[in-house]
C-alpha cells in the first residue's frame, strides 16, 4: 500500500483495535492474512492467493487435528491436509452446510453438541440444572470465556456458532476494518453512530454482539434496541407469540420498540443542528421505517457529506416485499440527504468471520479475499465459473474454533472483479437471494420481526 | 356400536395428556372466538377471498369383485378399527390392485405407502372412514395414514398408528395459516398442534415407520427430502412436544366428533383458506421439483444438503470440560 494517507488512517484504526489483534509474535498464517493487509480489499492478487492458500491450509489442518467431528467428515471424503498443495486444492476441502449448525438437540445434550463441534480445548464449563435452556447453556459457555452467538430463520430454529474469544475478535475486527477501509477517508472516532441493532451487551444475537466493536472505534454510539434479546424472545417473535407468556413478553418488549423510531428521528434532528458527522449502521428495516415516517410527515434532512449509512443483516430476508437496494439508497438520499455513494450494504452471516462490503463506486459486494475464499456452487456442489448463479459457500481461515468451510442457503453470482471500481478481488452481485426452498433468515429479519408488529401499531 | 371391551382392546382410549391437551385447546379456541366476534363475522362475509375448490381425485377406484381375498383378521393390528375399516370393498379392491398376495410384505407396504402418500391430497375435513377418504381422494394426515394402515391390514400386514403433538407449526403450515387468520390465532393460543401422526407396518419382524401425511410436492416446498418407507418425519419436519408421542392400534375415540364440530361448525369459515394454503404449498413444491430436474434429482439434492455430517455419538460425546450440576 503506497498511499501514506491511507496508512496513517488505518494505523490509527489498528491502534484503537489493539485488544482485538493478537501479539504479532503469535500470529498464525490466518492472522497474517487478516491483520496483515492494510486494506483487505486491495491486496495484490498474487500476494492474496499465497495468503489465502497458507491461511486456509493452516485453518484446515487445525480443524482436522483438533475437531473429531470434522476429521471424521474429512476421512469420509478421503481428504487430508497433505492434499492441499495449490490454491485449486482448496476447492476440494469438505464443506459443511449451514443447516448443520441448526440441527442441535435440547437440554444438556445441546451443551455436549456445542462442545463437540468446537475445535480445540474447551475451558471448564459448568452448566446448572437438569434441563438447561439454550440461553442458559450459552450463558455458561460465555461465562467460561467463549463467545457463542446465534441467528435464526423463520422456523424459529437457531443457528449456533461456538467462537472462542480469538475467533470472535477476528470477526469483529474484520467487520470494522471492512467498514473503515471501504469508507476511506471518512471514518473518524469523533463520528456519532446510531447502531440499528440490539445492544451488544444484552444479546448473543451475532449481528448485535458483533456490533460491540463500534464502541471501540467511535466515541459516541447509541443503540436502537436496548432490551435484552435472548433466543427465547427471538423464538417467540420469529414464530409468533405462543401462549400467555409469549404475549406478555411481546407486550412489554413492544412498548419499548414503539418509542424507538421517534428517538431516532429526535437524534437526527439534534445532529442536523449540531453539524456533527453521523453514521447509521444496522438493520435496514429500522431505517426504512424512519424514512417512511418522515415521508408521511413530509419532512426531510440534508446531512450530505457528513453522514454515512451502513446496512447489515440482510435485505435477503425480504423475499416477500423486499425493497431493491438501489431504491433504498435512493430513499435514503431523498429523505435523509445522505448521498447514495455513502449508503453501503454489508453481507455477513453468523457462520462467517469475513464480511463482504459494498464499494461506494458500484455497490458490488467485495470479499476480503486474503483469508476468505468465496465460492459459488452448482446443484452438484461443485464450484461454478465466474458469472454463474449458484449457492454461496466460503472457506473462512479466520474461524479457528469451528470449521468455517460452509455452504450457505443464499443464491448469488460472483464476478472475477468489480465492473466499476479498481479494487482487484472478486465481488458478488449486490442482490443476494435465498436459494429455492430455503427458509428466510438473516439477523435483520429477526430484528424486523421483533419490531414489525409494534411499529405497525405505532403507525395505526 | 362400540362395546367397552372393544374400546379398551382396540386402544381407543386417548392418553391422559391428549385429553388434557384437548381440553386446553378447546378453551383456547373458545377464548379466540369470544374475543374476536367481529373478526369471525368478517371472515364469513369476506368477498375478496380466493375460492377453494377441492382437487380432483388423482386415481380411478378399482372395481371390487366378489371373492376378492382380504387377509384382515380379528387379531390385534390386523382388524378393523375406528375410521379404519380394512374390510370395505374399496380397500380390498385397491389392495389387490397394488399387488397384495403377489408381492412380498415389504414390496406391498411400499406400494401402499406410495399410494397413500402421493395420491390422497391433504385437506382438512372431518374425520371419516377410509372408504370415504378413498372415494373423495383427500383427507387429513390421520385419514391418509388410515388408508395406509387399512391397506396393510387387508394384505395381512399388521399396521398401527403413531401419534404426537407438534411443537412447531410455522414451517409447515405457513401458507395455510396466512390464509386462515382465525386458525392462526387459535394455534398461537395453543402453542402446539393437537395431533399428528405416522403409520407403522410390521415387516420383517420390525415396525417400519411410514411418513404418509406429506406428499412429495409438499415436502419439496419445505425443502425437505421426499421421505421413503422406513424414514421418519420426526426431526425432519416434525418436532413432537416432548412426552406427547404414543402408539395405538386405533385412532383415539372422540376425534371424529370433535373434528366434525370443529371443521363444520366453529372453524368452517376459516377452513377453505387453510386448505387453499395446502394447495399453494403443493404448487410451490411442484415448481421446485420441476426446477431441480425432476423428483429424483430434487430428492438427491435435498438429501445431499441434509445428509447428516456426523454420527450422533460423535456429536453427543461426553466432554470432560463440560460439567453438569444440579441447581
Amino acid at each position: 500500500m503506497e498511499n501514506t494517507g491511507y496508512n496513517s488512517y488505518i494505523n490509527k484504526f489498528d491502534g484503537l483495535m489493539e485488544k482485538y489483534i493478537p501479539s504479532k509474535s503469535a500470529w498464525t498464517p490466518a492472522d497474517e492474512a487478516l491483520y496483515g493487509p492494510l486494506d483487505l480489499f486491495r491486496v495484490p492478487l498474487e500476494e492474496a492467493r499465497e495468503m489465502q492458500l497458507r491461511s486456509i491450509r493452516y485453518s484446515f489442518t487445525h480443524h482436522y487435528e483438533n475437531n473429531k467431528v470434522y476429521r471424521n467428515l474429512c476421512q469420509k471424503h478421503g481428504f487430508a491436509p497433505a492434499h492441499i498443495q495449490t490454491t485449486a486444492d482448496l476447492e476440494k476441502i469438505p464443506m459443511v452446510p449451514d443447516s448443520f449448525f441448526k440441527d442441535y438437540p435440547s437440554g444438556r445434550e445441546f451443551a455436549l453438541w456445542l462442545g463437540n463441534i468446537f475445535t480445540g480445548d474447551l475451558p471448564r464449563i459448568s452448566i446448572k440444572g437438569k434441563h438447561p435452556t439454550p440461553d442458559e447453556v450459552i450463558e455458561a459457555f460465555n461465562a467460561a470465556g467463549l463467545a457463542v452467538t446465534f441467528s435464526s430463520g423463520t422456523s424459529g430454529r437457531h443457528t449456533f456458532i461456538p467462537r472462542d474469544r480469538r475467533t470472535f475478535f477476528a470477526a469483529e475486527y474484520a467487520i470494522a476494518k471492512a467498514v473503515v477501509a471501504m469508507i476511506y477517508p471518512r471514518w473518524d472516532t469523533s463520528w456519532h453512530e446510531y447502531l440499528l441493532m440490539p445492544d451488544p451487551r444484552k444479546t448473543c444475537l451475532f449481528a448485535g454482539k458483533a456490533g460491540a466493536v463500534f464502541f471501540d472505534v467511535i466515541h459516541d454510539v447509541r443503540v436502537a434496541i436496548g432490551r435484552e434479546v435472548s433466543t427465547e424472545l427471538i423464538r417467540m417473535t420469529m414464530t409468533g407469540p405462543k401462549g400467555m407468556k409469549g404475549r406478555i413478553v411481546k407486550y412489554f418488549a413492544g412498548r419499548k420498540s414503539k418509542r424507538m423510531i421517534a428517538e431516532i428521528i429526535r437524534w437526527l434532528e439534534f445532529h442536523e443542528m449540531s453539524n456533527e458527522k453521523i453514521f447509521l449502521f444496522g438493520a435496514p428495516f429500522i431505517l426504512s421505517r424512519v424514512i417512511e415516517k418522515l415521508r408521511k410527515e413530509g419532512r426531510s434532512f440534508s446531512f450530505g457529506d457528513r453522514s454515512w449509512v451502513g446496512s447489515a443483516g440482510g435485505w435477503k430476508a425480504y423475499e416477500g416485499s423486499r425493497i431493491p437496494l438501489a431504491d433504498f439508497r435512493n430513499q435514503v438520499e431523498q429523505v435523509l440527504g445522505i448521498p447514495e455513494k455513502y449508503c453501503l450494504d454489508m453481507y455477513a452471516m453468523v457462520e462467517s468471520n469475513g464480511c463482504m462490503m459494498h464499494c461506494p463506486e458500484g455497490h458490488y459486494l467485495h470479499a476480503p479475499y486474503s483469508f476468505f475464499k468465496p465460492l459459488v456452487l452448482g446443484s452438484d456442489n461443485k464450484p461454478l465459473a465466474y458469472g454463474e448463479w449458484g449457492r454461496f459457500a466460503f472457506l473462512d481461515a479466520a474461524a479457528l474454533s469451528y470449521p468455517g468451510f460452509i455452504i450457505s442457503g443464499d443464491w448469488v453470482r460472483m464476478l472475477e472483479r468489480c465492473p466499476v471500481c479498481d479494487r482487484p478481488g472478486p465481488v458478488l452481485d449486490p442482490e443476494i437471494r435465498r436459494a429455492a426452498g430455503e427458509e428466510t433468515r438473516g439477523c435483520a429479519e429477526e430484528v424486523r420481526r421483533m419490531l414489525a408488529v409494534d411499529l405497525k401499531n405505532e403507525e395505526d | 356400536m362400540l362395546t367397552p371391551w372393544e374400546i379398551v382392546e382396540k386402544e381407543m382410549i386417548p392418553p391422559a395428556h391428549l385429553i388434557k391437551k384437548n381440553i386446553a385447546s378447546t378453551c383456547a379456541l373458545f377464548k379466540v372466538l369470544l374475543l374476536n366476534p367481529g373478526f369471525r363475522k368478517r371472515l364469513k362475509r369476506q368477498k375478496d377471498n380466493k375460492i377453494y375448490v377441492r382437487p380432483l381425485r388423482k386415481y380411478a377406484l378399482p372395481e371390487f369383485k366378489p371373492g376378492m381375498k382380504n387377509l384382515s383378521k380379528s387379531e390385534k393390528y390386523l382388524r378393523p378399527t375406528l375410521y379404519c375399516n380394512c374390510r370395505v370393498p374399496e380397500i380390498t379392491a385397491l389392495a389387490h390392485q397394488l399387488g397384495a398376495f403377489t408381492k412380498s410384505g415389504r414390496e406391498f407396504a411400499e406400494a401402499a405407502f406410495e399410494f397413500s402418500k402421493r395420491n390422497i391430497t391433504i385437506e382438512m375435513v372431518p374425520l371419516d372412514d377410509v372408504s370415504c377418504t378413498l372415494i373423495r381422494g383427500t383427507g387429513t394426515c390421520l385419514q391418509k395414514i388410515a388408508v395406509f394402515v387399512a391397506l396393510c391390514r387387508a394384505a395381512g400386514i399388521p399396521a398401527r398408528f403413531k401419534f404426537c403433538a407438534l411443537s412447531r407449526l410455522d414451517d409447515i403450515f405457513a401458507a395455510s395459516l396466512k390464509n386462515a387468520p382465525l386458525i392462526k390465532k387459535w394455534f398461537d393460543g395453543m402453542g402446539s398442534f393437537l395431533l399428528h401422526g405416522e403409520g407403522e407396518a410390521f415387516i420383517d419382524n420390525q415396525w417400519v415407520t411410514a411418513d404418509i401425511s406429506s406428499g412429495p410436492q409438499w415436502q419439496a416446498a419445505a425443502s425437505l427430502p421426499i421421505t421413503k418407507l422406513g424414514e421418519s418425519s420426526v426431526g425432519l419436519w416434525i418436532f413432537p412436544v416432548p412426552g406427547s408421542s404414543f402408539v395405538r392400534e386405533s385412532v383415539p375415540l372422540g376425534m371424529g366428533n370433535s373434528s366434525r364440530i370443529l371443521f363444520k361448525g366453529l372453524l368452517a369459515s376459516s377452513l377453505p383458506g387453510f386448505n387453499l394454503g395446502f394447495l399453494e404449498q403443493i404448487e410451490k413444491g411442484r415448481k421446485i421439483i420441476a426446477a431441480a430436474g425432476g423428483e429424483a434429482a430434487y430428492d438427491a439434492q435435498a438429501r445431499r444438503l441434509r445428509h447428516p455430517l456426523a454420527a450422533k455419538g460423535d456429536l453427543l460425546r461426553v466432554h470432560s470440560s463440560i460439567v453438569f450440576e444440579e441447581k
